[in-house]
């Protein structure tokens, strides 16, 4: 999970943009302040038009100054999930914030050239370890996003059917080859250069969804059009296939 | 640093966050006409009918990248000074392709308003400079045909 490390290096890089902005639109404003004292201080040597540009721009900075912060704290919320690894008990947890949480994350990556449509049905709380689930989530985005090449899109859909909730994620990346697709989910396996990638992503998910929650996951693919990873999980956990631990 | 009132800067990034911030900057501190744009094919137009002394664009941008656009701005203007101004994760990327484009100058994300005003003031001097040298040269060509012109016609008189 190298992509982890990468994923943050975004983050990193996400969260510069806006705190570039408000650096330099706090030395604006003081400077505008300057420009506005030594005006008052000698009235007649600035004209009125000038003076009101100058309060103008700075209302626009506030405004900027109040998106980038929004920006900044969205990122932090995202990574917030993450922070507590998990007390390793199952909670009632909306999956779709869950999901939403994880999004933030990707936002950075994926702005510039990635659509991200969702699609969320009405989907109950579900029984589960969101943090792990999270873990999925962002390993299964990630993925998504290493196999669009240039502009594409991803789609993810979440429904209930039965008892069961069941989220899918779709790409428009170049699929998976059908020598590759049995494994996959193996430890280890990685078409990624050395540094992108280490090949644990998808067999710590499949461990999470499957002996964690009791859940499945799988993927149709087609070379060249994209692919679909889907992951159903309970919605009730059955507690005598994992016994809460003290 | 109020010389050159007329020059005309040109900024491009798909963050109009960025935009407001240095242009707002720039017009505090400068005199300079500030152009902005979100979309590299708006400053392409834009381009293609008004003169531009400093360009300053970022480098990831979707459908255009920095370097695509920095491209097109040569074609369109060749003295105009062209600045990249780039995050750090992909700065490498943006020095390999500082003799692509012939680039000017790279400003670093989050960028330092002191050193972008420096970078922007010095591109000025370069494209005017570069502008008169082009048109002195163009002079002394014409200057040249002419002295030709009067040598063939000597020539014909006296042959
Ligand atoms: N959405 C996808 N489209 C195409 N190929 C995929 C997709 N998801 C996974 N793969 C293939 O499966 C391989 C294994 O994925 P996995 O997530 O386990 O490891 P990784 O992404 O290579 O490395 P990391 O440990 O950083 O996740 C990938 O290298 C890639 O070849
Ligand atoms: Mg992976």
């Amino acid at each position: 999970m190298a992509s982890l490390g990468r994923m943050l290096a975004n983050i990193v890089h996400e969260i510069n943009t806006p705190i570039g902005s408000i650096l330099s639109n706090n030395e604006v404003v003081v400077r505008s302040l300057d420009k506005l004292q030594a005006m008052l201080a000698a009235p007649d040597t600035m004209p009125m038009e000038k003076v009101r540009a100058i309060v103008e721009t700075c209302r626009s900075l506030a405004a900027v100054d109040e998106i980038a912060c929004q920006r900044i704290a969205s990122v932090v919320r995202g990574l917030k999930t993450f922070v507590h690894a998990g007390d390793g008990e199952f909670h009632q947890a909306s999956l779709q914030d869950a999901m939403t949480d994880t999004l933030k994350l990707t936002q950075g990556e994926f702005r510039r050239r990635i659509v991200v449509e969702t699609d969320f049905g009405d989907v109950p709380p579900v029984e589960c370890q969101p943090q792990m689930l999270n873990q999925v989530f962002l390993n299964l985005l990630v993925n998504a996003g290493h196999a669009i090449c240039g502009e594409g899109k991803i789609v993810v859909r979440m429904r209930q059917e039965g008892d069961q909730a069941h989220i899918s994620i779709s790409d428009t990346g170049c699929g998976i080859r059908a020598e590759d697709c049995g494994k996959i989910f193996a430890s280890g396996f990685t078409s990624k250069p050395a540094g992108v990638g280490t090949g644990l992503g998808l067999s710590i998910s499949r461990r999470i969804v499957e002996e964690v929650h009791g859940g499945k996951i799988y993927f149709e693919t087609q070379v060249g059009v994209g692919t679909t990873f889907h992951i159903l999980i309970p919605i009730q956990h059955a507690r005598t296939a994992d016994p809460p631990k003290e | 640093m109020g010389k050159n009132p007329n020059a005309s800067v040109l900024l491009v990034d798909d963050e109009d966050m960025v935009l407001t911030s240095v242009r707002a900057y720039l017009t505090l501190e400068t005199e300079f006409t500030i152009h902005t744009f979100s979309e590299p094919e708006e400053a392409v137009k834009h381009m293609q009918n008004n003169p531009v002394d400093v360009v300053v664009s970022d480098y990831l941008m979707p459908r255009m990248s920095g370097i695509q656009f920095l491209m097109k701005a040569r074609e369109l203007q060749p003295e105009v000074s062209r600045v990249l101004l780039t995050g750090h994760a992909d700065k490498q990327s943006a020095i390999q392709a500082i003799n692509d484009v012939g680039l000017y100058q790279y400003v670093e994300k989050p960028w330092d308003n002191a050193q972008l005003l420096l970078v922007v003031t010095n591109g000025i001097e370069r494209s005017s400079l570069l502008r008169d040298l082009r048109s002195t040269i163009s002079e002394l060509a014409t200057a040249n045909t002419s002295l030709k012109d009067v040598q063939k016609r000597l020539l014909r008189a006296f042959l």
